[in-house]
Protein backbone atom coordinates (compact mmCIF):
# COMPACT_ATOMS: atom_id res chain seq x y z
CA UNK A 1 0.00 0.00 0.00
CA UNK A 2 1.55 3.33 -1.53
CA UNK A 3 1.82 6.47 1.05
CA UNK A 4 -1.16 8.20 -1.05
CA UNK A 5 -3.11 4.78 -0.36
CA UNK A 6 -2.91 5.15 3.22
CA UNK A 7 -3.87 9.43 3.10
CA UNK A 8 -6.70 8.97 0.51
CA UNK A 9 -7.96 5.74 3.00
CA UNK A 10 -7.42 8.44 6.29
CA UNK A 11 -9.09 11.15 4.68
CA UNK A 12 -12.21 9.14 3.60
CA UNK A 13 -12.82 7.73 7.32
CA UNK A 14 -12.32 11.13 8.92
CA UNK A 15 -14.70 12.69 6.63
CA UNK A 16 -17.63 9.31 6.66
CA UNK A 17 -17.01 10.13 10.27
CA UNK A 18 -17.88 13.89 10.35
CA UNK A 19 -20.40 12.73 8.16
CA UNK A 20 -21.75 10.61 10.63
CA UNK A 21 -21.30 13.22 13.58
CA UNK A 22 -23.17 15.50 11.28
CA UNK A 23 -26.21 13.30 11.16
CA UNK A 24 -26.41 12.56 14.72
CA UNK A 25 -26.53 16.36 15.23
CA UNK A 26 -29.31 17.03 12.96
CA UNK A 27 -31.61 13.79 14.60
CA UNK A 28 -30.55 15.20 17.92
CA UNK A 29 -30.84 18.70 17.21
CA UNK A 30 -34.80 17.73 15.77
CA UNK A 31 -35.53 15.55 18.51
CA UNK A 32 -34.75 18.59 21.19
CA UNK A 33 -36.99 21.07 19.21
CA UNK A 34 -39.57 18.28 19.17
CA UNK A 35 -39.21 17.94 22.88
CA UNK A 36 -39.16 21.41 23.56
CA UNK A 37 -42.19 21.95 21.58
CA UNK A 38 -44.10 19.21 23.17
CA UNK A 39 -43.24 20.37 26.38
CA UNK A 40 -44.70 23.95 25.57
CA UNK A 41 -47.27 22.72 24.07
CA UNK A 42 -49.67 22.47 27.66
CA UNK A 43 -49.08 26.48 28.69
CA UNK A 44 -49.60 26.89 24.89
CA UNK A 45 -52.96 25.04 25.12
CA UNK A 46 -53.99 26.99 28.53
CA UNK A 47 -53.19 30.00 26.84
CA UNK A 48 -50.55 31.03 29.56
CA UNK A 49 -47.71 32.86 28.45
CA UNK A 50 -43.91 31.12 28.10
CA UNK A 51 -42.57 30.68 31.74
CA UNK A 52 -45.92 30.75 33.47
CA UNK A 53 -46.94 27.21 35.11
CA UNK A 54 -50.02 25.92 36.74
CA UNK A 55 -50.15 24.81 40.45
CA UNK A 56 -53.09 22.54 41.63
CA UNK A 57 -52.90 24.33 45.21
CA UNK A 58 -51.57 27.35 46.60
CA UNK A 59 -49.34 24.57 48.80
CA UNK A 60 -48.34 23.09 45.46
CA UNK A 61 -46.95 25.96 44.03
CA UNK A 62 -45.36 27.15 47.57
CA UNK A 63 -43.64 23.36 47.03
CA UNK A 64 -42.54 24.13 43.65
CA UNK A 65 -41.59 27.44 44.11
CA UNK A 66 -39.38 26.73 47.69
CA UNK A 67 -41.24 29.54 49.44
CA UNK A 68 -44.20 31.24 51.12
CA UNK A 69 -47.01 32.72 49.73
CA UNK A 70 -48.13 35.54 52.20
CA UNK A 71 -52.46 35.61 52.09
CA UNK A 72 -54.69 37.82 53.47
CA UNK A 73 -56.17 36.98 57.38
CA UNK A 74 -59.18 38.86 56.06
CA UNK A 75 -61.37 37.62 53.35
CA UNK A 76 -64.74 38.46 52.39
CA UNK A 77 -67.35 36.21 52.03
CA UNK A 78 -68.06 37.31 48.30
CA UNK A 79 -65.55 35.52 47.50
CA UNK A 80 -64.53 31.77 47.10
CA UNK A 81 -62.17 29.85 48.63
CA UNK A 82 -59.39 28.15 47.89
CA UNK A 83 -58.20 29.88 44.14
CA UNK A 84 -59.76 28.98 41.28
CA UNK A 85 -56.38 29.13 39.66
CA UNK A 86 -52.89 29.24 40.74
CA UNK A 87 -50.17 30.23 38.47
CA UNK A 88 -46.52 30.69 39.48
CA UNK A 89 -43.34 31.50 37.37
CA UNK A 90 -40.05 30.97 38.06
CA UNK A 91 -38.44 34.11 36.23
CA UNK A 92 -37.31 37.41 38.23
CA UNK A 93 -36.82 35.22 41.37
CA UNK A 94 -39.83 33.59 41.40
CA UNK A 95 -43.80 34.90 41.47
CA UNK A 96 -46.99 33.69 42.18
CA UNK A 97 -50.82 35.04 41.18
CA UNK A 98 -53.92 33.43 42.79
CA UNK A 99 -57.16 34.03 41.12
CA UNK A 100 -60.28 34.04 43.46
CA UNK A 101 -63.60 33.86 41.83
CA UNK A 102 -66.84 35.63 43.60
CA UNK A 103 -69.94 34.09 44.15
CA UNK A 104 -71.52 34.40 41.01
CA UNK A 105 -68.52 32.31 39.58
CA UNK A 106 -66.55 34.89 37.57
CA UNK A 107 -63.06 35.97 38.07
CA UNK A 108 -63.08 38.68 41.26
CA UNK A 109 -59.68 39.24 42.71
CA UNK A 110 -56.24 38.35 41.45
CA UNK A 111 -53.80 38.51 43.97
CA UNK A 112 -50.10 38.22 42.90
CA UNK A 113 -46.17 39.17 44.92
CA UNK A 114 -42.99 37.91 44.07
CA UNK A 115 -41.14 35.82 46.40
CA UNK A 116 -37.42 37.19 46.57
CA UNK A 117 -37.05 40.62 45.77
CA UNK A 118 -39.18 43.67 44.92
CA UNK A 119 -38.54 43.24 41.41
CA UNK A 120 -41.78 43.82 39.06
CA UNK A 121 -43.90 41.04 38.86
CA UNK A 122 -44.36 39.36 35.44
CA UNK A 123 -46.69 40.82 33.25
CA UNK A 124 -47.38 37.07 32.10
CA UNK A 125 -48.51 36.12 35.45
CA UNK A 126 -51.62 38.48 36.74
CA UNK A 127 -52.39 40.03 32.65
CA UNK A 128 -51.48 44.23 32.81
CA UNK A 129 -54.37 46.08 32.16
CA UNK A 130 -55.29 49.34 31.08
CA UNK A 131 -54.62 51.83 33.47
CA UNK A 132 -57.28 55.02 33.41
CA UNK A 133 -56.57 56.74 36.88
CA UNK A 134 -53.46 56.34 39.47
CA UNK A 135 -53.29 57.74 42.26
CA UNK A 136 -51.07 56.90 45.52
CA UNK A 137 -52.33 54.17 47.84
CA UNK A 138 -52.42 54.12 52.52
CA UNK A 139 -49.94 51.31 51.95
CA UNK A 140 -46.54 52.45 52.05
CA UNK A 141 -44.49 55.19 50.10
CA UNK A 142 -44.31 53.67 46.31
CA UNK A 143 -48.35 52.21 47.05
CA UNK A 144 -50.12 53.06 43.91
CA UNK A 145 -53.80 52.68 43.53
CA UNK A 146 -55.49 52.47 40.28
CA UNK A 147 -58.23 51.68 37.86
CA UNK A 148 -57.94 49.86 35.76
CA UNK A 149 -59.98 48.14 32.67
CA UNK A 150 -60.17 44.61 31.79
CA UNK A 151 -60.44 43.56 27.65
CA UNK A 152 -64.37 42.72 28.21
CA UNK A 153 -64.62 46.30 29.86
CA UNK A 154 -65.01 46.07 33.39
CA UNK A 155 -63.12 48.27 35.92
CA UNK A 156 -61.24 46.90 38.30
CA UNK A 157 -59.20 48.49 41.12
CA UNK A 158 -55.56 47.90 41.80
CA UNK A 159 -53.47 47.77 44.42
CA UNK A 160 -49.50 47.51 44.08
CA UNK A 161 -47.04 48.26 46.41
CA UNK A 162 -43.85 46.96 48.11
CA UNK A 163 -43.54 45.52 51.48
CA UNK A 164 -40.72 43.32 53.44
CA UNK A 165 -38.73 43.04 49.96
CA UNK A 166 -42.10 41.72 48.10
CA UNK A 167 -43.85 43.29 45.64
CA UNK A 168 -47.59 42.99 45.98
CA UNK A 169 -50.70 43.49 43.35
CA UNK A 170 -54.23 42.79 44.55
CA UNK A 171 -56.87 44.14 41.96
CA UNK A 172 -61.08 43.20 42.54
CA UNK A 173 -63.88 44.28 41.30
CA UNK A 174 -65.21 44.37 44.87
CA UNK A 175 -65.24 47.29 47.03
CA UNK A 176 -62.03 49.63 47.33
CA UNK A 177 -62.43 49.26 51.00
CA UNK A 178 -62.15 45.48 50.67
CA UNK A 179 -59.33 45.74 48.57
CA UNK A 180 -57.37 48.22 51.09
CA UNK A 181 -58.77 45.82 54.21
CA UNK A 182 -56.97 42.66 52.73
CA UNK A 183 -53.61 44.39 51.31
CA UNK A 184 -53.33 45.63 54.94
CA UNK A 185 -54.23 41.74 56.06
CA UNK A 186 -51.18 40.71 54.50
CA UNK A 187 -49.15 41.79 56.84
CA UNK A 188 -50.85 41.69 59.90
CA UNK A 189 -52.38 44.99 60.08
CA UNK A 190 -56.30 45.07 61.05
CA UNK A 191 -57.57 48.48 59.38
CA UNK B 1 -39.74 4.42 45.99
CA UNK B 2 -43.27 5.50 46.43
CA UNK B 3 -46.44 5.22 44.36
CA UNK B 4 -45.36 8.95 43.14
CA UNK B 5 -41.72 7.87 42.35
CA UNK B 6 -43.02 4.39 40.64
CA UNK B 7 -45.59 6.45 38.47
CA UNK B 8 -42.53 9.01 37.29
CA UNK B 9 -40.09 5.77 36.51
CA UNK B 10 -42.37 4.21 34.11
CA UNK B 11 -43.02 7.09 32.61
CA UNK B 12 -39.67 8.31 31.85
CA UNK B 13 -38.83 4.57 31.30
CA UNK B 14 -41.82 4.45 28.68
CA UNK B 15 -40.90 7.87 27.32
CA UNK B 16 -37.23 7.47 27.38
CA UNK B 17 -37.47 4.26 25.13
CA UNK B 18 -39.52 5.92 22.56
CA UNK B 19 -37.16 9.00 22.01
CA UNK B 20 -34.40 6.16 22.20
CA UNK B 21 -36.04 3.71 20.03
CA UNK B 22 -36.85 6.47 17.65
CA UNK B 23 -33.72 8.25 17.27
CA UNK B 24 -31.84 4.77 16.94
CA UNK B 25 -34.50 3.72 14.25
CA UNK B 26 -33.48 7.13 12.41
CA UNK B 27 -29.69 6.53 12.82
CA UNK B 28 -29.75 3.20 11.42
CA UNK B 29 -31.56 4.41 8.42
CA UNK B 30 -29.50 7.62 7.64
CA UNK B 31 -26.24 6.05 8.45
CA UNK B 32 -27.11 3.20 6.19
CA UNK B 33 -26.78 0.21 9.01
CA UNK B 34 -27.77 -2.97 6.88
CA UNK B 35 -25.84 -5.43 8.34
CA UNK B 36 -28.08 -6.95 10.76
CA UNK B 37 -25.78 -7.59 13.32
CA UNK B 38 -24.83 -4.06 13.63
CA UNK B 39 -28.15 -3.19 13.34
CA UNK B 40 -28.80 -5.22 16.47
CA UNK B 41 -26.03 -3.32 18.14
CA UNK B 42 -27.98 0.06 17.82
CA UNK B 43 -31.52 -1.53 18.75
CA UNK B 44 -29.47 -3.42 21.78
CA UNK B 45 -28.76 0.76 23.17
CA UNK B 46 -32.31 1.61 22.77
CA UNK B 47 -33.36 -1.55 24.64
CA UNK B 48 -30.49 -0.95 27.36
CA UNK B 49 -32.34 2.58 27.93
CA UNK B 50 -34.99 1.82 30.47
CA UNK B 51 -33.23 -1.26 31.91
CA UNK B 52 -30.25 0.54 32.80
CA UNK B 53 -29.75 3.93 32.11
CA UNK B 54 -33.17 5.00 33.97
CA UNK B 55 -32.85 3.18 36.57
CA UNK B 56 -28.99 4.30 37.20
CA UNK B 57 -30.41 7.85 36.51
CA UNK B 58 -32.87 7.65 38.78
CA UNK B 59 -30.65 6.50 41.92
CA UNK B 60 -27.71 9.03 40.71
CA UNK B 61 -29.31 11.93 40.01
CA UNK B 62 -32.22 12.40 42.41
CA UNK B 63 -32.27 15.96 41.69
CA UNK B 64 -33.73 15.35 38.37
CA UNK B 65 -36.81 14.46 39.96
CA UNK B 66 -37.42 17.40 42.15
CA UNK B 67 -40.08 20.49 40.51
CA UNK B 68 -36.89 23.44 40.15
CA UNK B 69 -35.87 20.80 37.81
CA UNK B 70 -38.51 19.92 36.32
CA UNK B 71 -39.47 23.81 35.77
CA UNK B 72 -36.17 25.55 34.83
CA UNK B 73 -33.52 23.23 33.82
CA UNK B 74 -35.77 19.79 31.83
CA UNK B 75 -36.19 20.55 28.19
CA UNK B 76 -38.83 17.99 28.11
CA UNK B 77 -41.38 17.19 31.49
CA UNK B 78 -44.01 14.50 31.47
CA UNK B 79 -45.75 16.03 34.45
CA UNK B 80 -45.92 19.63 32.49
CA UNK B 81 -48.86 17.73 30.41
CA UNK B 82 -50.98 17.27 33.97
CA UNK B 83 -51.84 20.68 33.81
CA UNK B 84 -54.56 19.33 31.31
CA UNK B 85 -56.75 17.26 32.93
CA UNK B 86 -59.74 14.30 31.31
CA UNK B 87 -62.10 13.62 33.71
CA UNK B 88 -60.31 15.07 37.28
CA UNK B 89 -57.14 12.98 36.15
CA UNK B 90 -53.96 14.76 34.20
CA UNK B 91 -52.97 13.77 30.94
CA UNK B 92 -49.53 12.59 31.67
CA UNK B 93 -51.34 10.13 33.88
CA UNK B 94 -53.51 8.37 30.85
CA UNK B 95 -50.91 8.65 28.82
CA UNK B 96 -48.79 6.79 31.11
CA UNK B 97 -52.05 4.51 31.25
CA UNK B 98 -52.51 3.63 27.79
CA UNK B 99 -49.66 3.27 26.86
CA UNK B 100 -48.57 0.77 29.76
CA UNK B 101 -52.21 -1.17 28.46
CA UNK B 102 -50.52 -1.15 25.18
CA UNK B 103 -47.46 -2.79 26.62
CA UNK B 104 -49.15 -5.46 28.61
CA UNK B 105 -50.71 -5.95 25.21
CA UNK B 106 -47.98 -6.30 22.84
CA UNK B 107 -46.80 -8.74 26.28
CA UNK B 108 -49.14 -10.98 26.64
CA UNK B 109 -49.84 -11.50 22.48
CA UNK B 110 -46.25 -13.30 22.75
CA UNK B 111 -47.27 -14.89 25.61
CA UNK B 112 -50.10 -16.48 25.75
CA UNK B 113 -49.30 -18.32 22.61
CA UNK B 114 -46.21 -19.52 24.31
CA UNK B 115 -47.70 -20.94 27.45
CA UNK B 116 -50.24 -22.28 24.98
CA UNK B 117 -47.40 -23.87 23.56
CA UNK B 118 -45.78 -25.38 26.45
CA UNK B 119 -48.76 -27.04 27.58
CA UNK B 120 -48.69 -29.15 23.83
CA UNK B 121 -46.94 -32.69 24.18
CA UNK B 122 -44.59 -32.49 21.19
CA UNK B 123 -43.86 -35.70 19.52
CA UNK B 124 -41.39 -38.25 20.79
CA UNK B 125 -38.25 -37.54 20.06
CA UNK B 126 -36.32 -40.45 18.49
CA UNK B 127 -32.20 -40.29 18.91
CA UNK B 128 -30.46 -42.31 16.03
CA UNK B 129 -33.26 -43.00 14.32
CA UNK B 130 -32.77 -44.50 11.01
CA UNK B 131 -34.29 -42.04 9.09
CA UNK B 132 -32.44 -39.15 10.18
CA UNK B 133 -29.12 -40.37 8.79
CA UNK B 134 -29.33 -37.59 6.19
CA UNK B 135 -29.77 -34.98 8.84
CA UNK B 136 -27.00 -35.69 10.61
CA UNK B 137 -24.60 -35.74 7.92
CA UNK B 138 -26.32 -32.57 6.62
CA UNK B 139 -25.64 -31.08 10.08
CA UNK B 140 -21.97 -32.32 10.57
CA UNK B 141 -21.41 -30.76 7.19
CA UNK B 142 -23.40 -27.02 8.02
CA UNK B 143 -20.88 -27.59 11.60
CA UNK B 144 -18.11 -27.98 10.40
CA UNK B 145 -18.85 -25.05 7.64
CA UNK B 146 -19.72 -22.65 10.44
CA UNK B 147 -16.07 -24.06 12.55
CA UNK B 148 -18.07 -25.67 15.46
CA UNK B 149 -18.74 -29.26 16.50
CA UNK B 150 -22.03 -29.94 15.74
CA UNK B 151 -24.67 -30.57 19.02
CA UNK B 152 -27.20 -32.90 19.57
CA UNK B 153 -29.78 -34.12 17.02
CA UNK B 154 -33.65 -34.78 18.10
CA UNK B 155 -35.11 -36.81 15.60
CA UNK B 156 -39.54 -35.93 15.31
CA UNK B 157 -40.80 -38.97 13.08
CA UNK B 158 -43.82 -37.58 11.78
CA UNK B 159 -46.02 -34.74 12.14
CA UNK B 160 -45.29 -31.70 10.33
CA UNK B 161 -42.07 -30.17 9.02
CA UNK B 162 -40.27 -28.86 11.82
CA UNK B 163 -36.59 -27.51 12.30
CA UNK B 164 -35.31 -25.34 15.10
CA UNK B 165 -32.83 -25.03 17.70
CA UNK B 166 -33.17 -25.11 21.09
CA UNK B 167 -31.51 -25.32 24.97
CA UNK B 168 -28.96 -23.05 26.54
CA UNK B 169 -27.28 -25.57 28.65
CA UNK B 170 -27.72 -28.37 26.35
CA UNK B 171 -28.23 -26.98 22.63
CA UNK B 172 -29.22 -29.55 19.73
CA UNK B 173 -31.00 -28.83 16.77
CA UNK B 174 -34.56 -30.37 16.21
CA UNK B 175 -36.40 -31.66 13.28
CA UNK B 176 -38.44 -33.92 11.68
CA UNK B 177 -39.00 -36.88 9.14
CA UNK B 178 -41.09 -34.47 6.95
CA UNK B 179 -38.86 -31.35 7.19
CA UNK B 180 -35.98 -33.62 5.11
CA UNK B 181 -38.62 -35.38 2.38
CA UNK B 182 -39.26 -31.78 2.01
CA UNK B 183 -36.66 -30.08 1.37
CA UNK B 184 -33.72 -31.11 -0.78
CA UNK B 185 -29.86 -31.66 -0.11
CA UNK B 186 -29.23 -27.85 -0.28
CA UNK B 187 -31.53 -26.53 1.46
CA UNK B 188 -31.18 -28.60 3.87
CA UNK B 189 -27.94 -28.29 4.66
CA UNK B 190 -28.54 -24.39 4.84
CA UNK B 191 -31.18 -24.38 6.69
CA UNK B 192 -29.39 -26.26 9.57
CA UNK B 193 -26.80 -24.13 9.04
CA UNK B 194 -28.82 -21.09 10.11
CA UNK B 195 -30.29 -23.41 13.43
CA UNK B 196 -26.30 -23.91 13.80
CA UNK B 197 -25.68 -19.86 13.66
CA UNK B 198 -28.42 -19.57 16.32
CA UNK B 199 -26.72 -21.76 18.73
CA UNK B 200 -23.27 -20.56 17.88
CA UNK B 201 -24.49 -17.14 18.80
CA UNK B 202 -26.13 -18.39 21.93
CA UNK B 203 -29.33 -16.83 20.43
CA UNK B 204 -31.64 -19.28 22.88
CA UNK B 205 -29.69 -17.65 25.96
CA UNK B 206 -30.04 -14.16 24.41
CA UNK B 207 -33.83 -15.39 23.88
CA UNK B 208 -34.60 -16.16 27.24
CA UNK B 209 -33.04 -12.68 28.53
CA UNK B 210 -34.84 -10.91 26.24
CA UNK B 211 -38.29 -12.66 27.56
CA UNK B 212 -37.17 -11.57 30.96
CA UNK B 213 -36.49 -7.70 29.66
CA UNK B 214 -39.96 -8.18 28.46
CA UNK B 215 -41.87 -9.48 31.70
CA UNK B 216 -39.97 -6.72 33.38
CA UNK B 217 -40.84 -3.89 31.17
CA UNK B 218 -44.36 -5.18 30.47
CA UNK B 219 -45.82 -1.72 30.68
CA UNK B 220 -43.32 -0.31 28.11
CA UNK B 221 -44.29 -0.82 24.56
CA UNK B 222 -41.18 0.30 23.50
CA UNK B 223 -39.62 -2.22 24.68
CA UNK B 224 -42.08 -5.23 23.50
CA UNK B 225 -41.54 -3.76 19.75
CA UNK B 226 -37.74 -3.16 20.25
CA UNK B 227 -37.21 -7.37 21.01
CA UNK B 228 -39.48 -8.19 18.34
CA UNK B 229 -36.88 -5.97 15.97
CA UNK B 230 -33.69 -7.95 17.75
CA UNK B 231 -35.47 -11.20 17.55
CA UNK B 232 -35.87 -10.44 13.77
CA UNK B 233 -32.34 -9.30 13.57
CA UNK B 234 -31.00 -12.21 15.39
CA UNK B 235 -32.66 -14.44 12.17
CA UNK B 236 -31.50 -12.06 9.89
CA UNK B 237 -27.41 -12.48 11.26
CA UNK B 238 -28.25 -16.18 11.20
CA UNK B 239 -29.51 -15.92 7.65
CA UNK B 240 -26.28 -14.27 6.60
CA UNK B 241 -24.11 -16.73 8.75
CA UNK B 242 -26.05 -19.69 6.95
CA UNK B 243 -25.51 -17.84 3.74
CA UNK B 244 -21.96 -17.48 4.37
CA UNK B 245 -20.48 -21.05 5.64
CA UNK B 246 -22.78 -22.53 3.00
CA UNK B 247 -22.12 -20.46 0.19
CA UNK B 248 -25.58 -20.95 -1.08
CA UNK B 249 -27.84 -18.06 -0.10
CA UNK B 250 -31.03 -18.93 -2.43
CA UNK B 251 -31.25 -22.63 -1.03
CA UNK B 252 -31.77 -20.96 2.14
CA UNK B 253 -34.40 -18.75 0.66
CA UNK B 254 -36.18 -21.54 -0.77
CA UNK B 255 -35.89 -23.60 2.17
CA UNK B 256 -37.51 -21.22 4.07
CA UNK B 257 -40.05 -20.32 2.25
CA UNK B 258 -41.16 -24.38 1.49
CA UNK B 259 -40.82 -24.62 5.45
CA UNK B 260 -43.16 -21.19 6.48
CA UNK B 261 -45.28 -22.38 3.51
CA UNK B 262 -45.63 -26.05 4.96
CA UNK B 263 -46.06 -24.71 8.45
CA UNK B 264 -48.53 -21.61 8.08
CA UNK B 265 -51.37 -21.75 9.76
CA UNK B 266 -50.50 -24.33 12.16
CA UNK B 267 -50.82 -25.02 15.34
CA UNK B 268 -54.07 -23.09 15.52
CA UNK B 269 -57.09 -24.48 17.84
CA UNK B 270 -59.86 -25.61 16.42
CA UNK B 271 -62.54 -22.69 16.71
CA UNK B 272 -59.50 -20.29 17.93
CA UNK B 273 -60.29 -18.39 14.33
CA UNK B 274 -64.23 -17.82 15.62
CA UNK B 275 -63.25 -15.92 18.81
CA UNK B 276 -63.59 -12.07 18.23
CA UNK B 277 -60.23 -11.00 19.85
CA UNK B 278 -58.18 -13.99 18.19
CA UNK B 279 -60.05 -13.49 14.33
CA UNK B 280 -59.45 -9.80 14.51
CA UNK B 281 -55.66 -10.50 15.63
CA UNK B 282 -54.89 -13.92 13.42
CA UNK B 283 -55.03 -12.15 10.07
CA UNK B 284 -52.62 -8.83 10.93
CA UNK B 285 -49.95 -11.48 12.69
CA UNK B 286 -50.06 -14.01 9.74
CA UNK B 287 -49.84 -11.00 7.50
CA UNK B 288 -47.05 -9.81 9.77
CA UNK B 289 -44.86 -13.30 9.45
CA UNK B 290 -45.53 -12.82 6.13
CA UNK B 291 -43.79 -10.32 5.67
CA UNK B 292 -40.93 -11.10 7.71
CA UNK B 293 -40.57 -14.16 5.41
CA UNK B 294 -40.58 -11.71 2.20
CA UNK B 295 -38.34 -9.50 3.62
CA UNK B 296 -35.46 -12.38 4.53
CA UNK B 297 -35.88 -13.71 1.28
CA UNK B 298 -35.60 -10.35 -0.87
CA UNK B 299 -32.03 -9.90 1.80
CA UNK B 300 -30.95 -13.32 0.91
CA UNK B 301 -31.66 -12.66 -3.04
CA UNK B 302 -29.00 -10.00 -2.87
CA UNK B 303 -25.63 -9.66 -1.89
CA UNK B 304 -24.72 -9.85 1.82
CA UNK B 305 -24.85 -6.17 3.13
CA UNK B 306 -21.74 -4.44 3.58
CA UNK B 307 -20.86 -3.22 7.18
CA UNK B 308 -20.84 0.29 7.75
CA UNK B 309 -17.52 1.53 8.73
CA UNK B 310 -17.01 2.85 12.47
CA UNK B 311 -19.62 1.29 13.74
CA UNK B 312 -18.19 1.09 16.97
CA UNK B 313 -17.44 4.69 16.73
CA UNK B 314 -21.45 5.56 16.04
CA UNK B 315 -22.70 3.71 18.59
CA UNK B 316 -20.45 5.03 21.23
CA UNK B 317 -21.47 8.59 19.79
CA UNK B 318 -25.42 7.98 19.55
CA UNK B 319 -25.10 6.52 23.17
CA UNK B 320 -23.51 9.87 24.38
CA UNK B 321 -25.74 11.98 22.69
CA UNK B 322 -28.56 10.00 23.89
CA UNK B 323 -27.26 10.31 27.04
CA UNK B 324 -26.81 14.27 27.17
CA UNK B 325 -30.28 14.68 25.71
CA UNK B 326 -32.55 12.36 28.28
CA UNK B 327 -30.85 13.30 30.96
CA UNK B 328 -32.71 16.74 30.65
CA UNK B 329 -36.54 14.57 29.92
CA UNK B 330 -38.42 13.76 33.06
Amino acid sequence: MTAATVAGATGSTVSEGARALWTLALVLGGTTVALVALDAMPTWLHGQPRGVRRAATVEDAERRIQSRVLLPSYFPDTLRWPPAEVRFTRDGGGSVALTFLGTDGAPDLVLAQTVAGAGPIPDGLHGRLAVIQQQSAPLGDDAVLSRVVAEDGTLWSQLEWTRGGRRFLLRGRGSLENLIRMARSIHGERR
Amino acid sequence: MNGQRWIDFAGQAIFHTLVAALVVEALVRLWGVRQPEQRTGFRLLALGWPLLVVPALFLAFPGREEESFRDARAIFAGRHWDDLAFLGIGLYGWWIGIMSAAGLGLFLLDLVPWLRARNVRPPPWIPGAPGSRPAEEALSRAAAALGIAPPGLAWVEGGPPVLFCTGTRNPRVVTSSSAVELLDRDELAAALAHELAHLERRDPTLSWALMGARALMWFNPGVQVLVRAIARDAERTADERAGQACGDRLALASGLLKLYRATEGRGRGAGAGSRPLSAALAEPIARARAHDIELRCRALLGPPPAPVPLARLRLAAAAAGLGLLLFFVV
